[in-house]
Formats: structure tokens, sequence, C-alpha cells
């Protein structure tokens, strides 16, 4: 029997599909292949691996990498762990509780570029506010920003300060979702304050802890404004992570090694998003 | 314990938190707003202070005059590609979430992963180049447009796949027995029923791609197609003695967010926790 | 001329066969009722003939005119909804004359038409408010409304008063059938409501697992049952049913006696039981017996009956009108 065309006609993907396969897919399928070779956008010479092989090798490089793990990591997890305490404190029905909110979610919003140079001057080490005011308590504050042993983990704070508060907005829709009566239930069982913390709050606000880890693990692993905004990847090399490896070779024309660089970066996430999406969602809990 | 009556230890914890809250979250923008009102020689001290000077109209005049008005240039390519990239987000969001949501199966198994590589994949951004070149969209206002279209298709057609899940099919039907034509249905029953969404997405998208930096760093190199975000960090490097006008110059790229915080803070709240309840 | 044809209709979701061959005559101007068991397809005929599913194989007629691979808006047919879908964002008035706009008919016209169909379902009043604004019982209207001024040759209803309350529903089965009997239109109604089947049809079809298991006036169907499921399906309270053992005693593979057509008597029958419980309704009283050669017997009596539980009771089958199926 002939076969009515559908009230929901697949062209309607049609106008989508195509600036998304042309401008995002090609060049992502095209990248393995620019990645092999010595290129110059007009020509590509095949090389086979060692664009790779230099990403491993050249010290800088393999820091960059180690940086971006350890700037992912500590992002994220500051992220989560302090959203969470935020979002507890501003739904517990505390003064002010709905500015609070605002104040924290703010940053957010704003410029990342704006954010960097703000705190650039705030972390300059000698007329930087943050040092002046540590002055006053009588500690000598170091130079955030131009130590190669803490420029990274100086911009991990920029970028928590800026980002905390959609974790905290994320963490405080779920505690929104879960329903009082297990709060009540808990109090009647004589659970305390804290015990009700870890036995109710923590698993049954897991989703939301999903959402914000997967988030923060991805921005962390792909963040490149603030940092160039801040350091530029310096001293040396100490605050590069991939993403300004892949922006400083592609600035100096090695377009074969910078994109080498993404299909890295791209590995690189999909090794650490996809079996944490998988854990987690194989431990779902069924309410 | 209710919502009215704060017990003395909430009001306590309350007073502590907003204090903290205080010197960490507002200390960088009140120290924005005073750098950017002060003289050039105050400014360069650094310090978090009362401006003793108040050059409020000068700075603000002397930013957008620099570099003959490029300023005033970058907000209006800004706005243009805001404008552009947001609306054609919307319309092929809509489109693809609304198939994504009504066809059982088949291609749609499809889409769905090209929904779920676009919120994942880091864009490969030579190749990407590469591309636009030979489009010749390369350093042009549209491939810009284009490219973030491309980039937040897939944050759209998640938010109104599951908005449109809530809309009976029922609605489709009928519409088809009274004579509809696929387009026609979603204009006339499918969209005007997509309002609240539609908001929460302009709002979202419009502050995420005004405050984009990357990308048009990327793409969009050169004087002519300055954007705001570009200008700013380009400044960075001009106005090394001038932090009275750097600082006026981030106070006007944050003025924008704010006043889109402070009308649609509702909106904004949904579209970014969205999905934060339901996994 | 007929109404509706169904000719060897079949339609499978996937591997699955929902309508197994279904061959049907509604005549024009007849109210033609649906029933059957919940997911027996009911559902889903009535969106064959209007065009919202397609069928795997077979025909479709309406008006002599042959519709299986027409669009819906093709067909003369109108539907009302279990959950009206009215549109939210339109008023009622351009809720019914939605259908008449897309058609581009003049304004005026269109205005005429939506008119005439408000006076007739008394929603004059409601006409710029929004459905969000209307009871159950005034959406349902307007989702009639909606249907009417369509002005189509079939009207489809698909359990269009499941969601009103007792009162609601009865009266809207009252000016559903003054409707029909107005416009003379075929109707197909589908529901799970035997009381609606019965008291609004001329003819009912009632459908099992995708097949029909039997088509007749309401009476026909009380009366003269083909089928032990069309016995169990029709009544209130249900048919008792025995097979088995039992009925082989009895003489056949199946027996029935309808509750009401049990004679109860403290002394005398044919089957003595225990009475287990009893539900007195005011009107008649149903009485619920153990009965040990048989098991559980339901008996139906007019007005009062002074019987307590524990009581022993005989039951007999009023002459003809036993049923015994092979
Ligand atoms: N789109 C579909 N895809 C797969 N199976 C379907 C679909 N629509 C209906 N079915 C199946 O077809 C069968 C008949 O469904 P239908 O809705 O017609 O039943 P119904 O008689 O209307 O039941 P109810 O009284 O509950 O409304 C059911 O088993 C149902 O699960
Ligand atoms: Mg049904």
């Amino acid at each position: 029997m002939k076969q009515r065309p559908s009230p929901y006609p697949y062209w309607f993907v049609l106008p989508a599909a195509v600036v998304f396969v042309t401008l995002f897919l090609v060049p992502t399928v095209a990248s393995f292949w620019f990645s092999m070779t010595r290129w110059d956008l007009f020509t590509a010479e095949f090389i086979g691996w060692d664009n790779y092989r230099q990403f491993f090798k050249e010290p800088f490089l393999v820091q960059g990498l180690v940086n971006t793990l350890i700037y992912a990591f500590v992002t994220s997890a500051t992220k989560s762990v302090l959203g969470l305490l935020l979002a507890v404190l501003l739904t517990s029905g505390i003064l002010w509780q709905g500015f609070l909110r605002s104040v924290v979610f703010f940053p957010v919003l704003v410029s990342t570029i704006g954010v960097g140079i703000t705190f650039q001057a705030l972390m300059h080490p000698t007329k930087g506010v943050i040092n002046l005011a540590l002055s006053w308590v009588g500690i000598d504050g170091p130079s955030w920003l131009s130590d190669p042993g803490l420029a990274l983990y100086s911009v991990a704070f920029i970028d928590l300060w800026k980002g905390v508060g959609l974790a905290t907005l994320i963490y405080i829709a779920g505690l929104a979702a879960i329903s009082p009566d297990y709060y009540e239930a808990a109090r009647i069982d004589g659970a305390t304050r804290i015990q009700q913390f870890w036995r109710v709050t923590l698993p049954l606000v897991r989703p939301a802890t999903v959402t914000v880890i997967t988030l923060s693990l991805i921005g962390g692993l792909r963040s490149f404004d603030i940092i160039w905004a801040t350091t530029r990847g310096g001293p040396g090399f100490s605050s590069d992570v991939l993403a300004s490896v892949i922006y400083k070779q592609y600035q100096a024309g090695f377009y074969g090694l910078a994109t080498a660089g993404n299909v890295i970066l791209f590995l690189l996430i999909a090794i650490i998003i996809l079996p944490l999406t998988w854990w987690f969602s194989s431990r779902e809990v069924d309410l | 314990m209710t919502r009215n009556s704060l017990s003395v230890r909430q009001r306590n914890t309350g007073l502590i938190a907003t204090a903290a809250a205080a010197v960490i979250f507002i200390t960088p923008f009140l120290y924005i707003f005073f750098m950017a009102m002060k003289t050039k020689k105050e400014a360069a001290l650094f310090l978090f202070s009362w401006p003793r000077e108040w050059h409020f109209w000068s700075n603000l005049t002397e930013v957008i005059m620099a570099r003959n008005y490029m300023l005033l240039l970058a907000y209006m390519n800004s706005t243009l590609i805001t404008v552009g990239a947001v609306t054609l987000l919307i319309l092929f969001g809509a489109m693809v979430g609304y198939i994504l949501q009504r066809r059982p199966s088949g291609w749609n198994r499809l889409i769905y992963a090209g929904v779920l590589v676009g919120l994942m994949v880091p864009p490969a951004v030579v190749p990407t180049i590469w591309v636009l070149q030979g489009l010749h969209l390369f350093k042009t206002l549209q491939g810009m447009v284009l490219i973030q279209v491309a980039y937040g298709l897939a944050f759209s057609v998640l938010l109104y796949r599951s908005f449109i899940a809530t809309i009976p099919r029922d609605l489709d039907e009928a519409a088809i027995i009274d004579g509809a034509k696929p387009l026609q249905i979603f204009v006339k029953v499918i969209l005007p029923l997509l309002r609240p969404v539609t908001v929460t997405l302009i709002v979202v998208q419009s502050i995420a791609i005004f405050n984009d930096f990357t990308n048009p760093l990327y793409y969009l190199p050169g004087k002519e197609n300055v954007t705001v975000q570009l200008t700013l960090f380009n400044f960075q490097s001009q106005f090394q003695s001038q932090f009275n006008l750097l600082f006026m110059n981030i106070l006007l790229v944050t003025i924008p967010p704010l006043i889109v915080f402070v009308f649609f803070n509702r909106q904004i709240v949904a579209g970014m926790t969205a999905g934060a309840v339901k996994g | 001329m007929a109404g509706v044809v169904l000719k060897s209709l079949k339609k499978s979701f996937g591997a699955v066969e929902v309508i197994k061959g279904i061959d049907l005559e509604v005549k024009a101007g007849e109210f033609c009722v649906f029933v059957g068991p919940s997911g027996c397809g009911k559902s889903t005929l009535l969106r064959i003939i209007a065009g919202l599913e397609q069928a795997t194989a077979g025909e479709i007629w309406i008006d002599g005119r042959e519709v299986t691979g027409a669009e819906p808006s093709d067909r003369g047919i109108a539907m009302v909804f279990q959950s009206y879908a009215l549109y939210p964002h339109l008023t009622v008035r351009e809720n019914i004359g939605f259908g008449l706009s897309l058609a581009r008919l003049p304004k005026d016209q269109i205005r005429a038409r939506v008119d005439a169909a408000a006076a007739a379902l008394q929603l004059g009043p409601l006409m710029d408010r929004k459905p969000k604004a209307l009871s159950g019982g005034q959406r349902q209207r307007v989702a009639i409304g909606r249907a009417i001024v369509r002005d189509p040759k079939v009207f489809l209803f698909d359990e269009p008063l499941s969601n009103l309350d007792a009162a609601l529903r009865a009266q809207m089965r009252i000016e559903l059938t003054d409707l029909h009997r107005r416009l003379g239109a075929t109707m197909i109604y589908v529901t799970h409501d035997q009381i609606e089947a019965m008291t609004m049809a001329d003819k009912i079809v009632v459908l099992n697992a995708g097949r029909i298991e039997q088509v007749g006036t309401p009476m026909q169907l009380y009366n003269h049952p083909a089928t032990p499921f069309v016995a169990g399906f029709i009544g209130s309270p249900k048919m008792n049913l025995f097979t088995g053992e039992t009925a082989r005693a009895l003489g056949c593979t199946t027996y029935g006696i309808r509750p009401e057509h049990l004679a109860l008597s403290p002394t005398a029958g044919t089957w003595q039981g225990k009475v287990r419980h009893i539900e007195h309704l005011g009107a008649d009283t149903v009485i619920y017996l153990d009965v040990p050669s048989l098991g559980e017997l339901v008996a139906r009596v007019a007005g009062e009956m002074a019987a307590d539980r524990g009581d022993m009771l005989w039951a007999s089958p009023m002459p003809g009108r036993e049923f015994r199926f092979d």
C-alpha cells in the first residue's frame, strides 16, 4: 500500500543538518586526516603519526596534557563540592537567600575576558588587592599568576569563582526536587542534620551531581579563554592546557600539529566522559 | 520553621554568608566599577578604593573613541552576530526538536547521536577554518553566525525536544483533521506554544554568544570584524598604562548581561538548570 | 448508499497485528458504537477511519468513495478526541474556525458558520475565552463545535465523555443523541462504557483482540449474544458464565445466565447456595451466592430483598433465558 507522507517531514531537519554537518561534523572527521599531515591550509603532506609522536615527546606539549587533566579535575571537584554546600546553604531559608543566589550566580553571565583582566589586577603580586589584604594579617602573598608552580591553580581558582554559581544553581534545582517527606521521615527516625545530609540529601541529589560533574569536566577539559585572558599559558608553559597549546600551534602555523592536539583533546574527553556517563547511568537509582 | 519567621541561627548564618558572599563575589564588581571611574594615575595604583575624582563621562567617551570608535563597531558586530545566530538557533532548534520528539525512530537515532556529539565534542578548529575558507565564509560575519548556530544547536534541540514532549500529540492530529499541512501544524499550532522555552533560549544563547571569545578569535580575525570580547582582549595590551579605560571597557561589557539578568532571571535559571533534575 | 464501509482491514505495528481483518458496514445516519476491552484496537480502528493511522491492508469507503489513501482532511470526517485537543493558544472562536481558516474561506463566511455551530451548542458567551478558562463540559462542547463546523459526513468520537463526572456524562449522552438526531449524520463512537453503548447506539460493534465479535442493535446483543465474550461484555452485573465440568453437566461447553434472570427463593429451586455478600442499590439488590456445584453465582432482584450474609437461598434460571454456547 502506498505510504502517505508523514506529518513530520524530515526536511524540517535539513537546514540545521546542513549547517551542523558542514561546520561541525565535516571538520571533526577531517581532523583525523589532517592531524597526520604537515599542513598549511592549502597543501597537506602525509606524515603518519609524527604529530602525535611529537605531542608525547615535547616536554611542553606533555605538560599541556598533564595540566589539562589537573585543571579539569581541580575545577570540577571544587565546583561540585562548593556548589553543593552553597546550594544547601541557599535553600535553608537564610536571610536574603534570593539576593545571595543572584550574587553567587551572576559571575556565570559575565564576560570571561573581563573577569580574567579583573583578577589579573586583583592578583597582582605587589599592588593587588588580594596580597594587600593578606599583608594586613601578616601573610606575604605569593605571585599568584607569575609563579610557575602556582599559576595553573590560580587560574583554576578564578574559574571556580566564575563558575561555581552554575553548579550551585543546578544543585538548588536538584534539592528543590527532593520531597520534604524524606526529611520528615528521617527526622522521625531520629537522624541528625549531618546524618540527613549524608543519608538523604546526597543520594537523592545525585542527578544534579551527575550533571554538575559532567558539565564541569567537559568545560574544564576544553577550557581556553580564562587561561588565555590571564596567563596565556605562562609563565613559560607552566599553565598551558591542550586548548591553549592548540591555539599557540595554530598561531605558529603548525596546522597539522594543532589539529593533532584537537584530536587528542577529543579523545581525552571521550575517554573520560563516556565511561563516566556509563558508570553514572549503570548506578541509577529508580525512585 | 516557616518561611517568614527566621530562627536566630538562620539569621546569623545568613549574615555571615552574606558578608562572605559580599567580599568574595561583590568586591570584584565594585572594584571594576571604581577603577572605571578613576583617573589614569589613580587607577594605576590598583587599590580597592573610592575614586578621589569621578571621571565617568571622560573615561566613557575616551574608551568609545579609542582606535577610531572601535568599540562601537564591536558592539554592532557582536549584536549582528548574536541576533542572527539566535534567530536561526530558535528556528532550527525548534524544527529539529519537534521532529526528534514526534517521529518514532528511523533517522532519529542518527539525529540524536548528532546532538550528543554536538554537546560533547570540542570543535576541530583548524579544519573548520579550512572549510570556512572553502566556502568563502572565513573572516565574515555570516560565517561567524553559522558557526555559532552549529555549536549552539545541540543545546537548543534538547531543550525544545523536552518541552515539545509536554505538548499532546492530539493537538497535531486535531490540526491534521482540520486540514493543516505539516508546516501549518508547526507554525500555527506548535510554535505559538513554545513561547516560554523560546524566551529562555533567547536569553541564555544571547548571553553565551555575546560573551564568546574563543570562536571569534579563531574564525573572525581582522580589524573590521572585531567583536566586543575581542576588543576588550586587544585593549588589554593597548591600555597597559590606562587601567581606568580598560576597566571602563569591562564595565561596558558587564552591563548588558546584568540588565538581562535583572529582567529574565527566571528564564535564565530555567535554561541553565534544564535537565539537572532528570539526568 | 452506505456511510462507512470497511473491507478486510488490517493493521500491524511492527510485528504486532493489532487489527486482524475487519469487515463492517455503517449505514448513513447510523449511530454506531465500538465497544471492547482495553487494548482491543477500538482507537486504532477509529484512527484508521480518520486517516491518522494507515491500514496495513484493506479498504475504507466513506459515502461511496474509496478513501483508503486519502488525507484525513479530504475524507469528510471530523473527530472529537478524549482529551478534546483544543488549541490552548486560540480562543473558542478561533478553535472552532481553525479548519475553515486553513481552507481560506472568506472571513464573513467563517464567522457565520462558527456562530451557527456555537448557537447549536449554546457556546455564545464563551466565544472569546481560551480553553484554559473553560470547564470540562464546556471544553467538550467546543470540541464538538469544532467538529460540527466542518459539516462532515461522518463524526468520529474516541471516548469523548470519559473525562467528565457521572452527572455531566449522563447529560452529555442525551445532548449527543439529540445532536445526532438533529444533524442526521453518521456517527462512530468508541467507548468502553457499556451504558453509553446501550443507550446511544443504533448499532453496537463488539471488538475483541482486533476482531469483530458481534454486530447488532443493543437489544440483539443483550438477547442473543453470539459468543460467551459478548454475553459477558454486555449487561451489568456481568452474566454468570460457567465452563468445564460444570457446563458439561448442563449440556454445553459454556453455560450463561444473567443475574437478572435468576429467581431466588428461600425454600426451593435449582441451586442452593450460601449468601456471601449483598449490595443494596435501592432500586434493586445484588446477591452473591456460593453454590457448591457451580462456584460463585450473582443474582439481581428488583426492589429490596430481606436476606443476610450466611443465609441459604435457592436460585432458579428463568425459562428461556439460559444461554448455552458450544
Ligand atoms: N503507535 C502504536 N505503536 C505500537 N502499538 C500500538 C500503537 N498504538 C496502539 N498500539 C497497540 O495496539 C493495541 C490497540 O490499541 P488501541 O489504542 O486501539 O486500544 P483501545 O481499544 O483503544 O484501548 P483503550 O480502551 O484502552 O483505549 C494495544 O495493544 C496498543 O498497545
Ligand atoms: Mg482507546
